[in-house]
């Protein structure tokens, strides 16, 4: 890889799956570019391309068209260069449940053409950085998930990759296990490795990423750096519930102080045009017109927000 | 190399952590070669049955059913791999894929010489026992491994293509029918009809002679020359299978 080339290239990227009538566009011309050094969010709902897209960034899939370089090796054709430079942790943390920590770490030495004599040592400094010293005797089967994520990311690591694959690395954690995953990726990038995070957790893209990708549907919809991209929505959001029977006559109301917002079902949100001083003044039309405001919240523009405008909905499982 | 060996260590330690995936690959052989040689004791007075010890007859055939389950044994962990996705950690690896292929190979080389082992010598605490030299017994191993080479091409090629447990079915399924077409429980004279057609043009009657040469009166050195051929080639065709599934899996 040259200094000037970015670890990171997709253009056009296309991944079709079946034909006919069953075909399915999991990946729709995805065009992307990651710097060395940043932690790039992929951004989007279950179903709309990520993994699917870091799938063939990691050439475990042949794109249907388009190209891609990773850490300056064409993913189709110098696809061994690709895997030595990389690390990869996969949303299901795809660990054999019969083998202990240390024996996984040791495989993948091997894999990795590590020599018999450091294996041992670099499979232990691993533990211990993800804080598995103890369990590394134990087999994988007992481990929480949070031991198992670490484990995973422990995995990725053994070659000393310079790009990070991390593919919803935090599902299904608690928020104990996920913050420590958190403090461990920033780590890692303070240590000069590029990341790539798929997630559908709003706040994991908002805390760790230097810039985000949004996708649905397998197309991009936006990127650019979180704070941008929630400045680009501008106005904050307004969400309000009422009695069902009061629902249309809110609406209306909402309406005269900026543009309707998707929101959670039973819920309406209105983006104020005039900013959070606007707060009053639909309280009051609210109150004149005899409405009962059950609860009201007022949002600073959120990725959500980003989301929801740039496609219509709202993120699934958004936190 | 390291690789491969690495990969065949984890799949040879998984048997020993759970034992019933390999267990009844092991207990079936030894209850046919128990079961055929004890049940069918009297098929050696018929006329033309080509030795009097019908253990002789029927040991080769539970090794070579032995040593193909064992091979086949790995196609059903790839199955548990592909679908964990644990597989995907060794094709992201930068291992060359003939290594990826070559370490189920040796875990099922390995699994075929246990279960060779110890159906032979049930075989032979059951009253077999090797004509001419003895050199007959080396031959019976090399026909276990060369049936575990093909089970392991054949299971493996149908995990990749199949990626569930619909490949064990077809596994066990055609391996079965395979063997049972052929002349493994009785000699092709005795045969008659479509049985006997297609146990006489079916390649793994030949591999069973490899298996035989050595219990078995009759058999020539021309034959053994022949089976030994017909394994090769089927052994090449099986890793081709497999091959070809496992660069299936980037599609």
């Amino acid at each position: 890889m040259t200094s000037t080339q970015s670890p990171i290239i997709a253009s056009d990227l296309v991944r079709i799956f079946g034909s006919g009538e069953d075909e399915v566009r999991a990946v729709d011309g995805v065009n992307l570019e990651v710097t060395a050094g940043e932690v790039f969010g992929f951004l989007g709902p279950n179903g709309a391309g990520k993994s699917t897209t870091v799938r063939i960034l990691t050439t475990l899939l042949k794109p249907s068209a388009g190209s891609a370089s990773v850490a300056g090796y064409d993913i189709e054709v110098e696809a061994d260069a690709v895997r030595r430079s990389i690390g990869v942790a996969l949303q299901d943390a795809a660990i054999d449940p019969l083998m202990t920590g240390t024996e996984l770490l040791r495989l993948q030495a091997v894999l990795y053409g590590i020599p018999r004599n450091a294996q041992h040592e670099r499979a232990g400094e691993l533990l211990e950085r993800v804080g598995l010293s103890a369990a590394g005797d134990r087999r994988v089967g007992t481990y929480s998930g949070g031991m198992r994520r670490r484990l995973d990311l422990a995995l990725a690591l053994i070659h000393e990759p310079s790009v990070l694959f991390l593919d919803e690395p935090t599902t299904g954690l608690d928020p104990m296990s996920r913050m420590s995953l958190w403090e461990e990726i920033r780590r890692l990038n303070n240590d000069g490795t590029t990341v790539l995070l798929t997630t559908q957790y709003l706040e994991e893209a908002d805390q760790l990423a230097d810039r985000v990708a949004i996708i649905d549907n397998g197309k991009i919809v936006r990127e650019g750096q979180p704070e941008a991209l929630k400045t680009d929505v501008g106005a904050p959001t307004l969400l309000i519930s009422v009695a069902d029977d009061h629902v249309e006559p809110a609406r209306e109301v909402l309406a005269q102080f900026g543009e309707a917002r998707p929101t959670a079902e039973g819920t309406l949100g209105v983006g104020l045009t005039q900013g959070a001083g606007d707060v009053s003044n639909v309280v009051r039309a609210l109150d004149a017109q005899g409405i009962v405001v059950e609860h009201l919240e007022l949002r600073a523009p959120s990725l959500d927000d980003v989301f929801a405008e740039a496609t219509g909905h709202r993120l699934e499982g958004a936190s | 190399m390291s690789a491969s060996l690495g990969i065949a260590t984890r799949s040879l330690r998984n048997v020993r952590r759970l034992p019933s995936a390999f267990i009844p690959a092991l207990l079936m052989p030894v209850f046919q070669v128990v079961a055929f040689s004890g049940t069918y004791a009297g098929v050696t007075q018929i006329p033309g049955f080509p030795t009097d010890r019908s253990v002789n007859w029927y040991l080769p055939m539970a090794v070579t059913m032995g040593a193909s389950f064992a091979g086949l044994g790995t196609g059903f962990s790839m199955i548990r791999d592909l679908q964990t996705g644990f597989y995907d950690r060794l094709r992201m690896a930068p291992t060359s894929r003939r290594q990826l292929l070559l370490g189920p190979y040796i875990a099922a080389w390995v699994r075929a010489c246990i279960a060779v082992v110890l159906v032979t010598i049930f075989g032979f605490a059951l009253g077999a026992r090797p004509v001419g030299n003895g050199l007959g017994t080396f031959s019976l191993f090399i026909a276990g491994i060369g049936m575990a080479t093909i089970g392991t091409g054949w299971g493996l090629g149908l995990a990749y293509r199949f990626r569930d447990m619909r490949a064990a079915a077809i596994m066990q399924l055609t391996l079965f029918l395979g063997l049972f077409l052929t002349d493994a429980q009785t000699p092709i004279p005795l045969m008659d009809g479509w049985l006997e057609y297609v146990a006489r043009w079916n390649p793994l009657t030949q591999v069973l002679d490899v298996a035989r040469i050595g219990f078995i009166d009759g058999i020539r050195g021309r034959d053994l020359l022949i089976g030994m051929l017909i394994m090769i080639a089927i052994s090449a065709g099986a890793w081709l299978f497999a091959f070809t599934g496992l660069a299936r899996l980037d599609d």
